[in-house]
């Protein structure tokens, strides 16, 4: 019962899928997600297996009294699931959320860093 | 790119109204279009622009008030790296709002909060409709 009447009330919301950018550096991959008005409270990240999940409430509150003059975005709630690859230390993964914008911190698995191979001589 | 929204105040003509009947529709699917997205409201003392700017300080941001219209300037700058994939605007973006009523300049208010710039403007103190009694002879 509880379950439904939570599922309903997160519909009302619409969803909306947060601009992302993907980049690697040499430290390893990075992905910034642009969440404007997304509270840390309301930011979920889960991790699961190889599937990172983010999702995010943007709420504005609406003052009685207030008359609308022009809309351009509203409440929404952003949602958005990656892939990780093998490569990435999964047990490193950073987040921050700062300014409304969330980064992910993806490190590199030390294995999968460049190594020079030594040939022995036989 | 500078956008005028020019019947914000007052629009009382017939022609007015059926514009901004208009807009409603139009106004949602302009996201994308103009950066950044604003929503601009008003009670009786204020006039309230909200707006989304992700990743920006509220230093980085340029706001200029005159009389008659706010305008936000800033830049969004890029991380270097190799781009797997790039969703997010960068670069300069400016934007215009007008304000056809008095408005008390030296009160306003701005503050950046989640990435969301709110600026409140106080409306002026003449504007306001003062009650006038009349004494009966």
């Amino acid at each position: 019962m509880s379950e439904t009447a939570v599922k309903r009330d997160e519909r009302k919301l619409p969803r909306v899928k947060p601009a992302t950018d993907v980049i690697e550096k040499e430290d390893g991959y990075y992905i910034y997600m642009d969440m404007p008005g997304v509270a840390k409270e309301d930011l979920v990240i889960d991790l699961n297996e190889d599937d990172i999940r983010v999702s995010g409430k943007a709420e504005y509150e609406a003052p009685a009294g207030r008359k609308i003059g022009h809309v351009e975005f509203g409440n929404g709630e952003y949602f958005r699931s990656f892939t990780v690859s093998h490569q990435v230390d999964k047990d490193r993964i950073k987040a921050s959320l700062v300014n409304g914008v969330l980064e992910l911190h993806l490190p590199k698995a030390e294995k999968s860093q460049p190594r020079k191979i030594t040939i022995q001589q036989g | 790119m500078v956008i005028d929204l020019s019947p914000f105040y007052g629009s009382t003509t017939p022609f007015d109204r059926l514009l901004e009947s208009l807009w409603t529709p139009l106004s949602i699917s302009q996201r994308g279009i103009s950066y950044p997205p604003l929503n601009i409201s008003e009670d009786d003392d204020h006039i309230y622009v909200r707006c989304e700017i992700p990743g920006m300080n509220i230093d980085d941001l340029d706001l200029t008030l005159t009389d008659s219209s706010l305008v936000i300037k800033g830049e969004r700058k890029s991380v270097k790296g190799k781009y797997y994939r790039q969703e997010r605007p960068t670069g300069s973006f400016q934007r215009m709002v007008n304000i056809r009523t008095p408005i008390d300049r030296d009160n306003v208010t701005a503050r950046m909060k989640d990435g969301v710039l709110e600026v409140t403007i106080p409306k002026s103190e003449d504007n306001k409709p003062k009650k006038i009694s009349i004494e009966a002879s």
